[in-house]
């Protein structure tokens, strides 16, 4: 692979054309993303008053919006994630926009399906779908878990399509696979200087998506098509250990991925703030090498309590929990913060997410490696602790950085920035709301109230309360970051700048 | 050399794939099947690697080599149905045919993909065979049961059988089919989890409303019974949970 030439065409810069038709790409994946998001968001808010007994409804509903609330949730954030990541690979090399409009139909495709299971269907199974769950289930009917199967099935086939695109871009672009992940950079980097140059750090966020979306859509398709033949021909036996590896292989994968697709938005929005360069350091391709090979095995935290499970594994899984995910952080976190430091950079809504979405992923990141830390997850396991970090990764990491790259396009290209009063009340209903939403779910996890119940025991719904209403100020606080996005979209259009 | 040595390659896995026909009555545990389906995958993947080892390196503007490369797989996976279940494995004649699919669709996954852009074709084939081994690990395998453990563990904890109902019961049985399909809600000794605890259930339930229970539950429980459960095992692990204490 390392010996190829590389295709000078493919390397020279994008038309305007081109870089308008990426963009339109990058935006029918971002307002799709934030799109499924949005409703994903009203269904949490369903489950949290049901928990905390300000509505109520059956039980069976209740594990039925569980399951489209989580895989909903992982899906909304990938798929902004891989608009705003081609995108920016879109600007270093060629790619076809109609491939990724062929992935986007597949996962729209997937999210259909996986809707149809649930709301007529009332699948819900969670998206673990833990066999033999799937399929014998009291409240929902086999065509139901046909149906999500398949949903499930579409969504990797057109994860594994962008996946692919984008590793053969990389590899033609930089002369192979050692090019690609920066193998030459750090072990020959002035002969490597003379022929190529450096990626830049976003393409190692989308060459460790792309291979670990690859190895991870894998298992998933593995264990996807297993269970779609048990479904057709229950006869078809199937080891559940197996399954439940598997799932959580891709489950876990495609779930951390998301933050390393959105991080590719910090390492171009922030030096567009900042009018710094973010240079690609040894250091920080050594930390990606980290996340590419252990983010792969980390998922092994998830079974610490199968005692069926070698104990090897156990403590793989802690230590590769570690390994996937504090050195990519510490790198990118401290090189982003010296760059904004005595920047002069000028606060507006792109970049205040951005920068708040670092300290999100520290938070949200910290709680996961507690949480991976075996001694520690004998306490928390399956309590609310464990919702409570995925939640800050996501909603003050991946969202953030989403949303923080999608300001910063939209403020460079209308050369607006928004109003104190607009960045105050956007920023206090987001990162307020989420505070709020967030901590209950911490409180409440050390205080052992379980996740995964529909009625919660003991101060549960006090907590989940508290939750209902954080989630609400939330919502208030997007929608007004929404209304200000379209304001600045419309100005982006008249705007001149192409480069952006 | 490398083309010449593709062709060979790529001809013994043909034979090799054609063999069903020719297999008589050879029966293979499903594991091993899979293991064989790997092998077939292994030569049409390698073939056509070394067959397109001098594509140019860069991006197709053919979009439909990276589909097939992409869903190739899948369809082979889709093929890898085991096959001791399947009406293909009664038809000497069907079965081959179906292990010339796996052949045509591992050497278009290498193939297609190698097409589109240098580097792709492998990574796809190595997914493919990732899928390969990984159905020899559990699809269509039934778990391995560790039974010399349960059963030294069971001979120190179980009790007599109490009622008539369980009185022929194997409790070291019933206490294998609890672990794998009553623990994760239960708890690994029944202690409870997302369910309730089953310790000292003999002093609610006797062994005959236990077995109703099981084999007619209440939601949320799963009904498992016949679907997964035979009435051995429901009659096996109601004894087991008499024990609990």
């Amino acid at each position: 692979m390392s010996a190829i030439t590389i295709d000078i065409g493919a390397s020279a810069p994008p038309s305007a054309l081109d870089l308008r038709r990426a963009r339109a790409v990058m935006w029918t994946y971002i307002s799709t993303g934030l799109a499924i998001f949005f409703l994903m968001m009203l269904v949490g808010i369903a489950m949290r008053a049901e928990q905390a007994g300000w509505i109520t409804y059956d039980p069976g509903w209740f594990y039925a919006l569980l399951s489209l609330h989580g895989i909903g949730m992982i899906t909304a954030m990938a798929i902004a994630g891989l608009g705003t990541l081609w995108y920016l690979v879109r600007r270093e090399a060629a790619i076809d926009p109609r491939i990724a409009y062929l992935a986007y139909g597949f996962f729209v495709a997937g999210v259909l399906c996986v809707i149809i299971s649930v709301l007529p269907g009332k699948f819900g199974s969670l998206w673990t779908m833990l066999y033999p769950l799937p399929f014998v289930g009291a409240y929902w009917p086999s065509w139901a878990t046909g149906v999500w199967l398949i949903g499930n099935a579409l969504v990797m086939i057109g994860f594994m399509i962008w996946c692919a695109q984008i590793l053969g871009a990389l590899l033609v672009r930089y002369g192979g696979i050692t090019g690609m992940l920066g193998i030459d950079y750090v072990f020959n980097t002035r002969a490597f200087q003379t022929t190529h140059a450096e990626p830049p750090p976003q393409m190692f966020a989308a060459a460790i998506t792309a291979i670990d979306g690859i190895i991870g859509s894998t298992f998933g398709l593995a264990v996807g098509v297993g269970m779609l033949v048990h479904w057709v021909d229950p006869s078809v036996a199937i080891d559940p250990l197996w399954a439940k590896n598997l799932i959580y292989q891709f489950g876990h994968t495609f779930a951390n991925l998301t933050m390393y697709m959105a991080v590719a938005g910090v390492y171009v929005g922030l030096p567009l703030c900042t009018k710094r360069e973010y240079h690609t350091s040894k250091p920080l391709v050594v930390a990606w090498w980290g996340t590419l090979l252990f983010v792969i095995i980390a998922y092994f935290h998830h079974l610490y309590m199968d005692f069926a499970q070698a104990e090897s594994v156990q403590f793989i899984g802690e230590i590769a929990s570690y390994l996937a995910a504090i050195p990519v952080v510490v790198v990118t976190v401290f090189s982003g913060a010296m760059l904004v430091h005595r920047s002069g950079m000028r606060w507006s809504l792109g970049s205040v997410f951005l920068y708040a979405g670092m300290i999100g992923w520290v938070v949200g990141g910290t709680a996961a490696v507690l949480d991976a830390t075996i001694p520690v997850n004998l306490d928390l396991h399956n309590t609310l602790w464990v919702p409570g970090h995925f939640h800050t990764y996501l909603l003050q990491g991946v969202l953030l950085f989403t949303i923080g790259w999608a300001f910063v396009n939209l403020e460079q290209r209308s050369g607006e920035r928004s109003s104190l009063f607009t960045r105050w009340l956007a920023g206090t209903g987001i990162f307020g709301g989420a505070a709020l939403f967030l901590i209950s779910f911490y409180i409440a996890g050390a205080n052992g109230v379980p996740r995964r119940y529909a009625v919660e025991p003991g101060v549960g719904p006090q907590y989940a309360g508290i939750a209902t209403i954080g989630a609400l100020i939330l919502l208030c606080g997007l929608v007004v970051a929404g209304i200000e996005a379209y304001r600045l979209a419309r100005l982006a259009k008249a705007g001149t700048a192409e480069n952006v | 050399m490398a083309r010449m040595l593709g062709y060979v390659i790529l001809a013994l896995t043909v034979v090799f794939a054609l063999a069903p026909a020719y297999r008589g009555d050879v029966e293979f545990p499903i594991r091993i099947h899979h293991l064989l389906h790997a092998v077939i995958l292994v030569g049409a993947g390698v073939s056509a690697l070394l067959l397109t080892r001098r594509s140019p390196a860069r991006l197709a503007t053919r979009a439909a080599w990276l589909v097939v490369s992409i869903v190739a797989p899948v369809i082979a996976m889709l093929l890898m149905w085991p096959s001791n279940y399947s009406p293909l494995d009664k038809l000497p004649a069907a079965h081959t045919f179906e292990h010339l699919g796996l052949a045509v669709f591992g050497f278009l996954t290498a193939y297609a993909g190698q097409q589109y852009a240098y580097g792709v074709g492998t990574a796809m084939t190595l997914s493919l065979w990732a899928m390969a081994f990984l159905a020899a690990w559990g699809f269509g395998v039934s778990p391995p049961l560790q039974v010399e453990n349960v059963a030294a563990a069971s001979a120190a904890n179980a009790a007599p059988a109490s009622t008539n109902a369980t009185a022929t019961a194997d409790v070291a049985h019933g206490k294998m089919v609890f672990a794998q399909n009553c623990a994760s809600c239960h708890g690994a000794r029944g202690e409870g989890g997302m369910g309730p605890s089953l310790e000292h259930e003999s002093t609610r339930k006797n062994a005959s409303q236990a077995i109703a229970w099981i084999e007619n539950p209440a939601p949320p429980m799963p009904k498992l019974y016949p679907s997964t459960l035979s009435a051995a095992d429901v009659r096996d692990v109601a004894a087991y949970i008499e024990t609990l204490k």
